[in-house]
């Protein structure tokens, strides 16, 4: 009894099920297209199972693991073990590799004690969530990553009553995805690179409540990607004693990534109405251009790092190179975020915030938050009527290994601007007014002789192939770029471009009413939305200004006829008028329309513990292009997705 | 103002009705009851301000986010100061519906981004109200599953909570860990967060009718778990240490109460009053854990006459 007493299992069952009128099949609408053993598809119905182990060792030391079952395996996979033969004609059906194999993984271990060192409050040591810093420096793994990371963390308090907490930690560098070329040395991928042991991120936060009205907090991190020093003497030459081969090898930087915050929250308690945050953080980002293949140059610029050099930003001319020029250097830059909310001031039901920000064109988390995080409170640009979206300041967004109602997520470096938000709140009605406008430190400007200025984006800066044009993230089918193949909008991570003279106005419009009198509580809801886009491109060439209008309504009905059952309608109608969005300054632009219609059934089902949602939907898209350039494109798309769940 | 003399009369009266009046079966001892703190003395200063209809808006103080004055926050950074502070509890009533707000000494955030899961635009935060709507047969001694605390006489018959799951969750919870008080706890019909105040409407009717100045109310203040165990309505635990998501300054067992904040009746220093509401359970009641070993909540009538 005493054992069970200090033992904790829980276990939960998932299963997910996907339709679609096309001819994919698989339960994940956007996997890893450069996997041999790709489980993208849209058609099956796929079964997960987690167990999560939690011991209390004594009153001072805690541990946990949890094992899950590899996603992939559809049901129709009967037999798949694994045994996937590359190259080889294989008629078994049981030819696909371990990610239709089910298996059970560890996937997180930890453990946490509380020993007895002054000022120490705790040490982890195993699987976190990164979720102690913050999206500007180290950000919290997403949710299907919550236990992949793993470090040494050691909590404490410096001073009492909260004057100063510490926490600091090393944390294993993940190897797949932090780093230039997403890796931090995976010789398939990167010829240059093959050590990633030697790989960590470092992390201090100090936080602080000086007086009761004011809390900080300062963190700072440090990325570090090392490689073997190609010149070290052990590796290029015999093992001899005067060559200085000494069985040792030192190690080179490939990528270094620094990062620091600090913020503040001023609320005071005589005003309890009142609340103004700030944020101020810097960065500084090293290549070396020895160790990583510059993707900027050799992947059509898809690069979650820039390869900056000591050249302009509108990259080395021949004579800048034979002054010796062209070296790498770190990019450094400044970010600020600065918001005011008054709550209800009157006690009239109005509330409202206004935040302020300016994010530096060269800022750059590696390993800030890479989705389900939003530092802006705009809804952006990219979020749309049933889909949500936010902003992030890194070029390391994953809009990946996700379904096609999960929110999407944009990269905000070099945004500046300043959004404001209205709110009426009274019994069972809620509505908001947002204005935002951006401007970007990222426009390239002109030069005092008013000729433009170009950015470097075919060695220095990546601009992700695609830069213009509003990005239908819902009928998004990603190739080997994980861009979209059919309908060329930006690139979530574009930011830069190489002629650029660019602002946005956002205007955000929300209602929801839950109609007295009736049963089954029927709320409506509604939004709004509409963006004007605007980019000059080149500021002495008048053809290439791209202008964007947006335009955006949905309206939904839910309704609870029962305490378990809850379903919703919805209908979004959404007109993109886009001119000059295509094509290139050497081809010259073209302009698009897109009239999208999306019809939207939910149902949510609980019993007895489990839970069973399904979704239903029908868009259709009618994209028109110009007939010079483009051929025309019509999307009639039914798709379902439903999942049920257990846990115990 | 009322005198100290009348508050202290009325007080012992209180106190003799629960000692000496048979109570409904499950209500807490004799001895808890007395040594529980006195329903409140009918008052409208104190900073509680009453309205005709039955509402009212009750202050509480801030920092006294620590249950029995040794609770600490679970360590992850998700659970900001005061996001468990009480500062303000409202009844507003507005015809068919009533309207209970609960104000926090901190800015209530989203971090777990609740509307991916069907949720009201907050996460952490949980509160169950617990009313007295008059005194009436049959009423509840026993707090919500997961809060381990028992209520001292009248007891309620009504819960609303307040909770960022969407309805469909809370209700299942409600039929698997509670289904014997369905009819009693109140999911409402709208709860959302704004600025540091969490909203929840109910339907008029689902209370039995318009608040009454002679109604009691109870506020627990809780965490969202929306991984629970299996005796909890979606509450967080309390240990003797705190971990990333476990509120700690208690004990491992489940004697100690699960809530960081409540309203206390006027009067007095309402910090000390929480702290020795809170601390008197049965620490030496770690297995077998008995409803006469738990900590005893008053309700509170602001507006009593």
């Amino acid at each position: 009894m005493a054992d069970t007493v200090n033992f904790d299992l829980n276990g939960h069952l998932y299963t997910k099920y996907m339709y679609q009128n096309d001819n994919t099949q698989g339960c994940l609408s956007i996997s890893n297209p450069f996997w041999v053993d790709n489980i993208q598809g849209h058609n099956g119905a796929c079964t997960e199972f987690e167990l999560n182990i939690k011991a209390r060792v004594s009153d001072k030391v805690s541990a946990g693991v949890r094992l899950q079952s590899r996603w992939g395996a559809i049901w129709q996979d009967w037999w798949e073990n694994g045994d996937l033969k590359p190259g080889v004609q294989d008629t078994s059906g049981e030819s696909l590799g371990m990610n239709h194999a089910e298996y059970i993984k560890l996937r997180g271990a930890f453990v946490r004690l509380a020993p007895p060192i002054p000022t120490v409050n705790w040490v982890t040591i195993g699987s976190t969530d990164f979720s102690m810093w913050n999206e500007w420096t180290i950000g919290k793994a997403r949710y299907i990553d919550r236990d992949n990371g793993d470090g040494v963390f050691v909590e404490g308090t410096a001073l009492p009553n909260r004057m100063l907490n510490y926490t600091v930690g090393a944390m294993a560098l993940p190897k797949l995805w932090a780093g230039p070329g997403w890796q931090t040395g995976l010789k398939d991928n990167d010829p240059l690179a093959a050590l990633y042991g030697t790989d960590w991120a470092f992390a201090a936060k100090l936080e602080s409540r000086p007086t009761r009205d004011l809390r900080l907090k300062l963190i700072g991190t440090l990325v570090k990607d090392w490689e073997a020093d190609r010149n070290s003497p052990f590796l290029t030459g015999p093992a001899m004693a005067s060559r200085g081969a000494d069985h040792s090898v030192s190690l080179a930087t490939r990528f270094r990534g620094i990062n620091a915050t600090l913020d503040g929250v001023y609320a005071p308690a005589t005003s309890d109405w009142f609340q103004v945050s700030g944020l101020f953080a810097a960065s500084s980002n090293y290549v070396n251009p020895d160790y990583a293949t510059n993707l900027v140059r050799n992947g059509q610029g898809f690069s979650p790092v820039l390869f900056k050099t000591d050249c302009p930003e509108s990259g080395c001319t021949p004579q800048d190179l034979l002054n010796g020029l062209g070296n790498p250097v770190s990019s450094n830059d400044f970010a600020g975020t600065l918001l005011f909310e008054f709550f209800d001031p009157f006690r009239s039901g109005f509330s409202a915030k206004v935040q302020l920000f300016d994010i530096g064109s060269e800022y750059n988390a590696i390993m800030g938050a890479r989705r389900e995080a939003d530092v802006l409170i705009t809804d952006g640009i990219i979020a749309g009527g049933f889909t949500r979206g936010g902003q992030l300041p890194t070029l390391n967004i994953a809009n990946e290994f996700q379904d096609w109602d999960e929110p999407w997520y944009e990269s905000c470096i070099g945004w500046r601007g300043a959004t404001a938000i209205l709110e009426y709140v009274n019994g069972p009605f809620k509505g908001t007014l947002e204005g935002t406008y951006i401007g970007y430190n990222t426009n390239t400007g002109v030069d005092a002789q008013g000729k433009p200025v170009q950015r470097d984006v075919f060695n220095q800066y990546p601009n992700f192939l695609y830069t213009n044009g509003f990005t239908d993230t819902t009928a998004y089918t990603a190739d080997a770029d994980y861009a979209n193949v059919y309908d060329r909008g930006k690139d979530p991570r574009s930011v830069y471009a190489q002629y650029q003279d660019r602002h946005t106005a956002i205007a955000v419009l929300t209602a929801q009413y839950l109609i007295p009198g009736l049963k089954g509580t029927p709320t409506l809801n509604f939004k709004g939305k509409y963006i004007n886009d605007y980019d000059g491109r080149r500021q002495d060439v008048l053809t290439d200004d791209y202008h964007g209008y947006e335009y955006l309504g949905m309206a939904s009905l839910s309704l609870q006829p029962t305490n378990e059952l809850k379903v919703t309608g919805g209908y979004e109608y959404s007109y993109w008028q886009e001119s000059a969005r295509d094509g290139s300054e050497q081809a010259g632009f073209y302009g698009s329309k897109t009239v999208r219609n999306t019809a939207h059934l939910g149902l949510t089902y609980a019993f007895g513990g489990a839970l069973f949602n399904y979704t239903l939907e029908y868009f259709n898209k009618y994209l028109r292009r110009d007939p010079h350039a483009y051929y025309d494109m019509e999307w009639n798309v039914w798709r379902a997705k439903g999942s049920f769940e257990v846990g115990w | 103002m009322r005198s100290p003399l009348r508050r202290v009369l009325l007080a012992a009266l209180l106190a003799g009705c629960a000692t000496a009046a048979p109570g409904p079966s499950g209500a807490p001892s004799a001895t808890a009851a007395a040594t529980a703190a006195p329903a409140s003395a009918p008052s409208s200063s104190g900073g509680i301000a009453c309205t005709a209809n039955g509402g009212f808006t009750f202050p509480d103080p801030a920092g006294d986010d620590n249950g029995p004055g040794t609770y600490t926050y679970p360590t992850d950074a998700v659970y900001k100061p005061g996001s468990f502070d009480i500062t303000e509890f409202q009844v507003e009533p507005k015809g068919d519906t009533v309207e209970f707000r609960v104000s926090v000494n901190s800015r209530i955030e989203d971090p777990w981004d609740s509307p991916a899961w069907g949720g009201n635009g907050f996460s952490v935060q949980m509160v169950f109200i617990h009313i007295d709507t008059g005194h009436k047969a049959g009423a509840v001694f026993d707090g919500l599953p997961g809060t381990n605390v028992r209520f001292a006489e009248p007891g309620w018959d009504r819960a609303v909570i307040i909770s960022p799951q969407g309805r469909i969750r809370v209700n299942s919870e409600i039929d698997q860990k509670c289904p014997q008080w369905k009819d009693r706890i109140i999911v409402p019909t709208v709860t959302r967060a704004s600025g540091r105040t969490l909203t929840a409407v109910v339907n008029t009717s689902d209370l039995g009718g318009p608040p009454q100045a002679s109604w009691g109310y109870q506020v627990l203040m809780q965490s969202n778990e929306g991984f629970p165990g299996k005796t909890d309505l979606l509450t967080r635990k309390v240990n003797e240490f705190e971990g990333q998501h476990r509120f700690g300054g208690g004990t491992d067992y489940d004697n100690d109460p699960h809530v960081m904040d409540i309203i206390v009746p006027p009067g007095g220093d309402p910090v000390q009053k929480q702290h020795e509401i809170l601390s008197k359970y049965n620490k030496a009641a770690t297995t077998d854990v008995k409803p006469a070993d738990l900590a005893v909540l008053p309700m509170v009538y602001p507006c009593a006459k």
